[in-house]
């Protein structure tokens, strides 16, 4: 390119332009397209937010009516205290599988290759099928209870899909089963980029295992773990499918989440302001996860830059 | 007054007169043409209302139907763009006061004359005619009646039992679980575990404890009422009923647990009439089970209406037009409403079909029977559980609050009229 540049210098620009016009067109076409598409649409939803749409979108102003009527209603309530619940166990948990998974992984075994499939498959599967089949699974008449019930233990109890207070963690176990792969994938890339001579060099200074583990390879798995927090956060924070499949929201409406509620008020009760009025809401939460992310790769970088 | 009732009829009648021959005309010149959209797509309903299809075309109109399969609310976001994007279908389904709240947002065909012809009105329930005419004129077209509160009762849970008497009033109705329950039945009442199912349990256990509190309280939502003892004791009785089911069944559909029902592991169950269609497609038979309309404790049957119906959208187009009245007189044609009922399982809207020929069930009869019964003492009232008494926000509102009720046996019956009527008002 230089060399071009620098044997004709006269028709530079117009023929550099057409030489990579593919290129800017494969490029900023489809970012173009979903940038417009992604804001034009959040534009809209936060405008329907502040009318007073029911069936069909209408123009009016109400203010943050929608908004105070759907953070009193008990079901957001609930959904709230449930994204918490979920959002922060079944981060931290699929991150713990995640990375245990994936340090055994690397310990050099054999048959790696056919383990790590076999722990990234549920990934493929999707949402609806993972949640039709934990529902079976967990289900106390039919699954694992009535399992070890006709096994001849019949005083084993594992009722948490019916029950009020434990259903939430029926759906952090099958989100975990899903996804704790994806985790063990990052990770496992992570621990194959910690420079070896240092490891080396620790062994040769003595350190165990446990201390490589602690002191070398886990901090310089920092970032990855950051990665995947915030992955699986935006996940958790958008749920839907997964709960819709296993518990519907249920019993009563105990594992009520945001993205239920909002589909719920949209389309169940036609209610299109104060869905829009959720989903905004859901927008704030996720941007109270992204922007802190950002602002830290923001630091890192320029960090990175000055040394 | 009587001088502009007179005008109305009057105006009324010559409308009629005028629009029938412009219909027959515009059939004559055009080939009449409809697009429909519902949800049907599949099984028997599918069958049913591709069967319609035939008839649409033997009478020489062209059928242009869009099933958009899965929940209702699917459908309906479909009718949403449609009606949005100035394109709305000739006729689609749509039901209950939905048809007063759609009705709002777009122009619907004003079927009066074609109704008054065919000498609709009179045939039909009162409560189901005022909501397919929202705004004085029909607008809509009831296609099938199912009844929400219907009794099955298990034949090998009976025998069990040792008990052959169908139970009239809830009294009865409690005694027999007890018995059902000491003789070994392991979950006297069948159930499902989704919103609709809970909501059903409700519906049944207010409107049979009394009809009249479940107009004014849930389809008139008079806050006397919500307020009243009856609310209470209805919420008592559902708090016994959840009692006698079986909590594993989380929120599974309640099709999954009728094989124990025949089997006799299960007792009753609560359950609009199409669950004798799912019964008999899983294979099971009319000797397995019994069907009665549900508890009522003045022991005359008590009928909560669910009705599919077809809304009729304005269109310019002639053959669209012609497309409609032919519609409308086909859903109206008992005979075409026997051929539909027979295949869903469900019982026509005219009350004057006779069922009493081959093709129908016991089952069928006995509700038709039934609601005969309830329109003649004014028992026959809307469902909650399925759109029927209020609009879908409205309707959710309560479910939630009935749920949580059935699924959390802290609550008390109290507790839970109080947040019923607070839903309410959260909701209006």
């Amino acid at each position: 390119m230089t060399s071009a540049v620098l044997t004709r210098p006269g028709r530079s620009a117009a023929t550099e332009l057409v030489r990579r016009l593919p290129e800017y067109l494969m490029i900023w076409v489809p970012l173009l397209l979903s940038a417009a598409h992604l804001v034009s649409f959040s534009l809209w939803t936060l405008w329907i937010s502040f009318t007073p749409s029911t069936l069909v979108p209408v123009s009016g102003w109400v203010g943050l009516r929608n908004y105070t009527a759907v953070a009193a209603s008990r079901n957001w309530q609930i959904a709230f205290d449930n994204l918490l619940l979920f959002g922060s166990a079944f981060v931290l948990l699929s991150a713990a599988t995640g990375l245990i998974l994936a340090i055994l992984l690397d310990q050099r075994i054999r048959a790696e290759n056919v383990l790590r499939s076999i722990f990234l498959y549920p990934l493929a599967v999707s949402f609806v099928v993972t949640g039709t089949v934990w529902s079976w699974l967990l289900n106390p008449g039919l699954g694992i209870q009535k399992l070890v019930h006709d096994l001849g233990w019949t005083s084993f109890k594992f009722d948490w899909l019916i029950d009020r207070d434990m259903a939430i963690w029926t759906i952090v176990i099958a989100a975990i089963w899903q996804s704790s792969g994806f985790a063990m994938a990052l990770f496992l890339a992570g621990l194959r980029s910690v420079d070896a001579d240092i490891i080396k060099a620790a062994q040769i200074d003595g350190a165990g295992a446990v201390r490589i583990y602690r002191r070398i390879i886990l901090p310089s798995l920092w970032p990855i773990t950051i990665t995947v927090v915030v992955i699986q956060l935006q996940f958790a924070i958008s749920t839907f499918d997964l709960v819709r499949a296993l518990t519907n929201g249920g019993p009563g409406i105990a594992t009520q989440l945001p993205a239920l509620v909002v589909y719920d008020l949209m389309f169940q009760r036609s209610l299109l302001g104060r869905g829009a009025a959720a989903a905004v809401l859901m927008l704030l939460i996720l941007l109270a996860v992204l922007l802190p992310y950002a602002a830290w790769r923001y630091i890192q970088r320029r960090r990175a830059n000055h040394a | 007054m009587p001088i502009t009732t007179t005008r109305r009829r009057l105006l009324a009648g010559s409308a009629a007169a005028l629009a029938l021959p412009a219909f027959a005309r515009a059939q004559g010149a055009v080939k009449p043409r409809l697009t429909a959209i519902s949800q049907w797509s599949a099984g028997s309903d599918g069958a049913a209302i591709t069967a319609l299809g035939k008839k649409f075309e033997e009478k020489g109109g062209v059928w242009q139907h869009s099933p958009v399969p899965g929940f209702t609310t699917e459908m309906m976001n479909k009718l949403r763009a449609q009606i949005m994007a100035g394109d709305p279908p000739a006729c689609s389904q749509l039901k209950g006061p939905e048809i007063a709240a759609w009705s709002k947002i777009a122009p619907t065909v004003d079927l009066d004359a074609v109704v008054a012809a065919a000498g609709y009105e009179k045939v039909v329930a009162p409560d189901l005619a005022r909501l397919h005419k929202p705004a004085g004129k029909w607008i809509a077209l009831p296609l099938q009646i199912y009844s929400t509160n219907m009794l099955f009762l298990s034949k090998r849970a009976m025998d069990k039992a040792k008990a052959d008497k169908v139970p009239v009033t809830w009294a009865d109705f409690n005694d027999l679980a007890e018995k059902m329950k000491a003789a070994g039945v392991a979950y006297p009442v069948a159930n499902g575990g989704t919103r609709p199912d809970d909501g059903q349990k409700f519906e049944a256990a207010l409107a049979g404890i009394s009809p009249l509190a479940y107009r004014a309280a849930i389809m008139n939502l008079d806050k006397k009422a919500l307020d009243g003892p009856e609310i209470k004791a209805a919420f008592a009785q559902v708090r016994k009923i959840a009692d006698w089911m079986d909590p594993n069944v989380g929120a599974q559909h309640f099709s999954t647990n009728l094989k124990r029902f025949v089997d006799g592991d299960m007792g009753m169950m609560i359950m609009g009439g199409w669950a004798q269609g799912v019964l008999r497609n899983a294979g099971f038979k009319f000797e397995d089970f019994m069907i009665a309309p549900g508890p009522s404790d003045n022991s005359k049957p008590v009928f909560l209406l669910n009705a599919d119906a077809f809304i009729f959208w304005q269109r310019k187009e002639p053959d669209l037009q012609a497309g409609q009245t032919l519609m409308a007189q086909l859903v109206m044609d008992p005979a075409i409403q026997t051929m539909y009922s027979q295949i869903t399982g469900s019982i026509p809207v005219r009350t004057d079909v006779d069922l009493s020929g081959e093709g129908w069930s016991d089952g069928q009869r006995r509700t038709a029977a039934a609601l005969k019964d309830a329109i003649a003492s004014n028992q026959a009232v809307l469902s909650l559980a399925h759109n029927m008494a209020q609009e879908n926000g409205m309707t959710a509102a309560m479910i939630d609050v009935i749920t949580e009720y059935v699924k959390n046996k802290t609550i008390k019956p109290e507790q839970a009229a109080t947040r019923l009527a607070e839903a309410v008002e959260g909701a209006r």
